[in-house]
């Protein structure tokens, strides 16, 4: 882990050269254990830098998110490099937008800090609840530490991580400009036993499972919002003419909207987990991508985000692949 | 008035033909819903994930039927007699707050027949959690604002303060279940009640905020602050003031419906006109949309501030844009 005189002796260098517009990084939130991701527009703005196990937000999704304004009449537009900090997964979206041609390589600067699980907020609030107070984090020897308000407190890394982290296979930046800090180890499995275990329930099981998840969500698209993946210029869901997906809230809409949005992100998803992340009924939407993530990998021997050469997978046709799903 | 905790049950259930509804789990959500038993409340949890909004102003509302080649149309029946039970002071404050928008030029029946049949049984807020910021908001974690019966919770037993007549309605209902409150029960509710009140660590003075927003029109102030923002539906959906709603025709086979579903600024089809411009095109004039409104159109049409400082938004933005930050922003804001 790097510390943060290096990140902001590295942020302010990049952002005083002439190619890079701004810089995307993470600082330390308004209360508590939150972190905020952070724009850097002038050297200054470097000073707040961090990076540490509380910094989950994948910021490859302001790549797409930033508006174009329309350009003043006799003014050029504005061209320069956008730097963005990633950590492994977030450097997956990268490439994914690069291969989808979403992005462009020239229009972006990647920094590659090497991650070792970010912490579930949700798992450490039941250990500890929220606090007003700032939070700093750390990680030591493959465990987190924390500097709590009741004093330092160590979890082993297993304990604390996302679910994400834990089948992580790719912690280090598949992508970068230049990187942060040294690799680190990957410990990751490729096999799925939490889609396993959940697909020999029988239908009906699956299905009450769904019933109740769909029947929370509150439609508030916080998942496709921050998914990096999910920056189609007109999405299906806002569409009124026709409206594919109802404005009513209920089981059949709500479903038909998590089935769509799942299916478009098959052969994309990049398993960063933010949409699980960000829920605010905790749908636990990392059972549906990883379904599709192992579909993906068994049918077309396939991950998305890896390689900035590959096609997309949907796009591109192989004699060799399986085929056996094919009625 | 003292209600004993095993009589909890038998006090429900002696409220005669009204719809209980209380904070209940529901998977992993906290919100208000339909009653059957007095064990599925959960009365010892913080503020509820989705306000109780959700039961007065529903996510979705059938307002009429109609079928294809028919000429009559079926309007929604009337709704019945509720009882919000467990509501926070903070959440029953922000009913009041929007009573206005629906009672402003038209009066609105299907949000204000519901709110007229509810009785809303608050519950003393003696935990507050680390974001709540009633107190600067005009409210408290005791606020009885709206409230029709306050009940504090004294560990075996409930305290009971009737408010309104229709509190009153329902204390006669329980008759013998309730039982004559001691000095020393007003006494031990007061103390936790102060407590509280000191718990809440987050405070913001708003009283120059209205004044100064619309000078900060054009600073770079919101181009900041939006900056990190997704735009998702999060902080209003939330938000037990926030109230906008749009209205569709949905139509499945040769039944149709109007429906009313909640709406929220922050989505960038929500001020998309026909033509297909947008008067409110990026983040930036979204999040001073917000903020505008909240602390100074409202504030300006009906003299109340729309915010009452439960901290849902900032508990549940996935990027810790903080409504506390942006006010002292606007604060320390150079004009």
């Amino acid at each position: 882990m790097p510390d943060f005189d290096k990140l902001r002796a590295l942020a302010k260098e990049t952002i005083s050269r002439d190619d890079i517009k701004y810089l995307i990084g993470w600082r330390q939130g308004t209360y508590g254990y939150r972190t905020s991701p952070h724009f850097v527009r002038i050297p200054e703005d470097a000073d707040q830098l961090i990076f540490s196990p509380l910094c989950s937000s994948n910021l490859a999704t302001y790549l797409a998110l930033a508006e174009k304004r329309p350009v003043p009449r006799g003014s050029q537009p504005d061209t320069r490099k956008v730097a963005i900090l990633v950590k492994g997964c977030d450097s997956r979206a990268v490439v994914q937008q690069l291969v989808e041609q979403g992005i462009k390589r020239e229009a972006v600067y990647v920094i590659g800090c090497p991650c070792e699980g970010v912490v579930d907020l949700r798992k450490l609030e039941e250990k500890y609840p929220h606090t007003l107070d700032r939070v700093g984090a750390r990680w030591e020897n493959g465990n987190v530490s924390l500097d709590l308000p009741s004093g330092n407190a160590v979890f082993p890394r297993e304990e604390i991580v996302a679910g994400k982290c834990l089948t992580c296979r790719y912690p280090n930046p598949v992508i970068a400009d230049v990187t942060l800090g040294e690799n680190v180890e990957v410990s990751g499995s490729t096999a799925f036993e939490d889609i396993n275990r959940f697909e020999v329930k029988s239908a009906q099981e699956r299905w009450t499972f769904w019933r109740d998840k769909f029947n929370s969500c509150i439609r508030c698209y916080a998942c496709r919002n921050v998914c990096p993946m999910c920056y189609c210029a007109e999405c299906i869901l806002d569409k009124q003419n026709p409206a594919w997906i109802q404005r009513s809230v209920n089981i059949s809409e709500n479903t038909a909207f998590q089935l769509a949005r799942a299916f478009h992100l098959a052969g994309r998803c990049i398993e960063c987990g933010e949409c699980e992340r960000v829920c605010p009924v905790e749908i636990p939407l990392s059972y549906l991508n990883r379904k599709l993530v192992k579909e993906v990998t068994e049918q077309f021997a396939f991950t998305p985000g890896v390689d900035p050469e590959a096609k997309p997978l949907l796009v591109g046709y192989r004699p060799n692949d399986k085929g056996d799903f094919i009625l | 008035m003292k209600l004993n905790k095993d009589k909890l049950a038998d006090f429900l259930a002696a409220i005669p033909g009204k719809t209980i509804f209380g904070p209940q789990l529901c998977g992993e959500t906290l919100k208000f819903t339909a009653i059957t038993k007095a064990g599925d409340l959960c009365l010892t949890a913080n503020n509820t994930n989705v306000p109780p909004k959700s039961v007065v102003f529903p996510q979705t509302e059938t307002m009429l039927r109609f079928e294809q080649w028919a000429t009559d149309i079926k309007t929604a029946e009337p709704a019945g007699e509720i009882v919000l039970f467990g509501i926070k002071p903070c959440d029953a404050r922000a009913m009041l707050i929007v009573d206005n928008v629906f009672s402003w030029g038209v009066e609105d029946p299907y949000y204000l027949t519901r709110r007229t049949n509810s009785t809303l049984v608050g519950l003393a807020c003696l935990d507050p959690c680390v974001n709540c910021f009633c107190t600067s908001m005009g409210g408290g974690p005791t606020s009885t604002d709206g409230l029709d019966l306050l009940l504090t919770d004294l560990g075996n037993s409930y305290l009971l303060e009737v408010l309104t007549g229709k509190g009153e309605v329902l204390c006669q209902a329980a008759g013998k279940l309730l039982c004559e409150a001691s000095g020393a029960d007003k006494d031990a509710a007061k103390l936790l009640q102060e407590k509280a009140a000191v718990q809440i660590r987050r405070q913001i003075d708003p009283s120059g905020v209205q004044a100064r927003l619309p000078a900060l029109w054009e600073s770079p102030v919101w181009e900041k602050i939006s900056a990190s923002c997704l735009g998702c539906g999060i902080c209003t959906y939330l938000c037990p003031t926030c109230h906008c709603f749009d209205m569709q025709d949905e139509t499945e086979g040769v039944e149709s419906r109007r429906c009313r579903t909640w709406d929220s600024c922050m989505f960038s089809e929500y001020t998309l006109h026909a033509s297909g411009h947008n008067p409110r095109p990026t983040r930036r004039e979204r999040t001073r949309n917000r903020i505008n409104h909240k602390f100074s159109y409202f504030v300006d049409k009906f003299k109340v501030i729309a915010c009452v400082g439960c901290g849902r938004c900032i508990n549940h933005c996935p990027v810790n844009i903080d409504i506390l930050d942006i006010l002292s922003k606007v604060g320390e804001d150079v004009l």
